[in-house]
């Protein structure tokens, strides 16, 4: 029970939580303002994974700097999306109707392509580099250096695109395309111009989170479904569409991971992150912070 | 003379004819299923880089000799099993009965070996296995598969034993993933180290997907064990590393089942993998081995300078070498080339191999520890290259 109480359980907790929260934020934003089903989101923190390991490698430039290269890839990967597929889907009533059947297709198509390009590009083996790997004290936290920045780089950022897209014009018009697209279009807000920016934004995010990964983890061509799964659930215990939820829900799962697993034991993982998934979805469908309306 | 003409035209043809009918049939089509996406996708490499090496090399000598009557190059046919061991089954149902292979090679991991056994013994397709150790499945049913790893459980387990007793450890602390590899090595490692009279202080089990160790980790250093043994593969390997400096763990013997052998993970970890032991029994060039260092340069140079994975690459290539050899001596008879397994010893890369049963009987169970960024093989004395060492403090 002792160990419930040592500081290095908080912060490894915050930092479970801090990646969850940024990894799921891309993927709310994108289900949010247009419902497309993104689930080639894995990939994209896979191709952010490789932007900051092959600009580690070749060109001696750390993931602090890469990451922003990586958002900008992944955000041009969001715009090219939406100008070949969705901007089509998204205009036409007929498809509307069955938009995240659709986009569900779509995006299982992208993430089969993303991943056979990477194999082909980079091949299917694992790569991984050092960075940031001294432990760094404070009072009596230890950590590596590489997982106190993405503790920081991944709050800061994450509390950030929350903030804004909270409190910007931007991001008001984004919020309100989450809550009624029509009465969107009606009050004047330039409809397609947000969706677009909402799948560049999150696209890039995402690529974003991904280059931070790297820095922890292995990476390699098949290394995304797993955070596909754990920001779908992300997302859907924070109320889909509901940012603030989802970055609450990120890190409640965080702390529920690491709290629940120090309390009761490590083979009891999934059933408790998956135990409160099933409860939320029999006790609360809307989400932790979702407002049980569907105003679609 | 037209008659003549006539004749020797037919005669012409036909010689052009059956060369073109025998370069036709020339490859020998081999098939295996592989995990290109999924669970196990991120492991594939190591064990599909050593079918395309031995491919290239045995190509490059105009192929597979066939019983001493020629060569035939070699053709694989290879589909993605998606790590699904099911999926695996059909897939070596569809290579045998739809494409028609003349001979399989295995697919990746424990499980897969188990889905596939029946499948291959029900068409009596010599399958020599690799990537893969069960006591289990040896009891179960010896017949067309047999195992190049010389990691049984059950020998890995007096073989830790017997080398924690050599370094005086008394007490220990055992993680280990839920995967079947790791879970029957638990099964053999604990009743080995209760009569060896080596106390486990801790024990935790976690599931494949863990994404944090630290709860785990504060237990074991407040437990404050001789040794840790982290029965890990590559992805939970690495939360260890990190986690485990982060924490604390001192430990004189720290022992990583999969991982720090292979290449990636050396280059993440640096000098803080110096003094960690993990399973494996090969180095490129040591004695008692058969064209190891050729191996490893060709390798190399084939997968631009990156090093073959010491455990299963090399135990993959092996488990082809004995395909080869017992080819060159039978031909592509199945019947004929499981007794020629059965009863030769083969020269790999991983030392003389002769089956026993349906396991190695030749190499033993053994470690390797990183020494100075090097990889040593440290246990079994009798294939060593450099004593064990103690783990000394971690790099930073």
């Amino acid at each position: 029970m002792d160990s419930l109480l040592s500081p290095q359980l908080l912060a490894a907790a915050m930092i479970t939580g801090v990646l969850y929260a940024l990894i799921s934020l891309g993927l709310n934003l994108v289900y949010g303002t247009m419902r497309l089903l993104n689930v080639a989101h894995g990939d994209l923190v896979m191709i952010g994974a490789y932007v900051a390991f092959i600009a580690f490698s070749l060109l001696n430039i750390g993931p602090l700097v890469s990451m922003f290269g990586a958002a900008l890839i992944c955000g041009f990967l969001g715009w090219l999306s939406y100008k070949c597929v969705f901007q089509r889907l998204l205009s036409n009533g007929q498809l509307l109707s069955r938009l995240e059947e659709n986009s569900l297709l779509l995006f299982f198509a992208l993430s089969v392509i993303i991943q056979n390009l990477a194999i082909l590009f980079f091949s299917a083996d694992r790569r991984g580099y050092e960075y940031l790997s001294a432990i760094v004290e404070i009072g009596d936290v230890r950590l590596t250096g590489a997982r106190l920045t993405v503790l920081i780089v991944g709050a800061v950022i994450s509390a950030a695109v929350v903030f804004f897209l909270r409190f910007s014009l931007f991001g008001l018009a984004m919020n309100a395309l989450i809550q009624n697209r029509d009465a969107s279009a009606i009050v004047g807000i330039n409809v397609d111009r947000v969706q677009m920016s909402s799948l560049i934004f999150g696209f890039g995010i995402t690529g974003l989170a991904g280059a931070l990964i790297s820095m922890m983890e292995p990476i390699s061509p098949v290394m995304g479904f797993p955070y596909t799964m754990s920001a779908f659930v992300i997302i859907i215990l924070g109320g889909l569409g509901n940012l603030w939820g989802g970055f609450l829900a990120g890190l409640l799962l965080g702390v529920l991971e690491v709290y629940g697993v120090a309390l009761t034991g490590p083979e009891w993982r999934s059933v408790l992150v998956y135990g409160i998934f099933v409860l939320i979805l029999i006790f609360r469908p809307q989400g932790l912070l979702g407002s049980g309306k569907t105003a679609r | 003379m037209v008659k003549h003409l006539i004749i020797k035209t037919f005669v012409i043809l036909g010689m052009f004819g059956m060369a073109y009918s025998v370069q036709a049939a020339d490859p020998v089509k081999i098939g295996f299923s592989i995990p290109k996406t999924g669970m196990f996708a991120s492991a594939g490499p190591s064990q599909l880089n050593a079918y395309l090496l031995w491919q290239d090399l045995v190509n490059a000598k105009g192929g597979l000799d066939i019983g001493g009557k020629g060569r035939r190059k070699i053709e694989f046919v290879q589909y993605d099993d998606k790590s699904n061991p099911a999926q695996a089954a059909k897939i070596y149902e569809k290579l045998i009965t739809n494409d028609k292979v003349d001979l399989v090679v295995a697919p990746w991991g424990t499980p897969h070996h188990f889905a596939v056994a029946p499948v291959v013994e029900r068409h009596k397709f010599p399958l020599v296995g690799n990537t893969a150790a069960s006591v289990a499945l040896r009891k179960v049913k010896p017949g067309y598969l047999w195992f190049t790893s010389s990691m049984m459980p059950d020998n890995v387990a007096k073989a830790m034993t017997a080398m924690l007793k050599s370094r005086g450890v008394k007490s220990v602390a055992i993680l280990y993933n839920l995967l079947p590899f790791a879970s029957e090595n638990i099964q053999f490692l604990k009743p080995a180290l209760a009569k060896a009279g080596i106390k486990i202080h801790f024990e935790a089990k976690y599931p494949p997907d863990i994404k944090d160790m630290t709860g785990m980790l504060i237990k074991v250093k407040a437990k404050n064990p001789d040794a840790v043994l982290v029965h890990s593969y590559p992805g939970d390997s690495i939360l260890y590393m990190n986690q485990a400096r982060e924490v604390g763990i001192n430990a004189k013997t720290q022992y990583v089942m999969v991982g720090p052998a292979i290449g990636f993970f050396r280059g993440m970890f640096k000098s803080n993998l110096d003094g960690i032991i993990t399973m494996g029994s090969w180095a490129p060039g040591m004695k008692g081995t058969t064209g190891s260092q050729k191996f490893y340069t060709a390798y190399k140079k084939k997968f631009k300078g990156h090093e073959p994975d010491y455990l299963d690459t090399v135990e993959v290539y092996a488990s082809v070498q004995i395909l080869e050899q017992a080819i060159a001596k039978v031909g592509l008879n199945r019947e004929k080339i499981r007794n020629a397994i059965n009863t030769m010893t083969f020269k790999t890369i991983y030392g003389d191999v002769k089956f026993n049963g349906v396991q190695n009987g030749s190499t033993p169970s053994g470690f390797t520890q990183i020494q100075k960024g090097k990889i040593e093989v440290v246990w079994p004395k009798s294939r060593a290259t450099a004593p064990v060492a103690d783990k000394g403090a971690w790099a930073n």
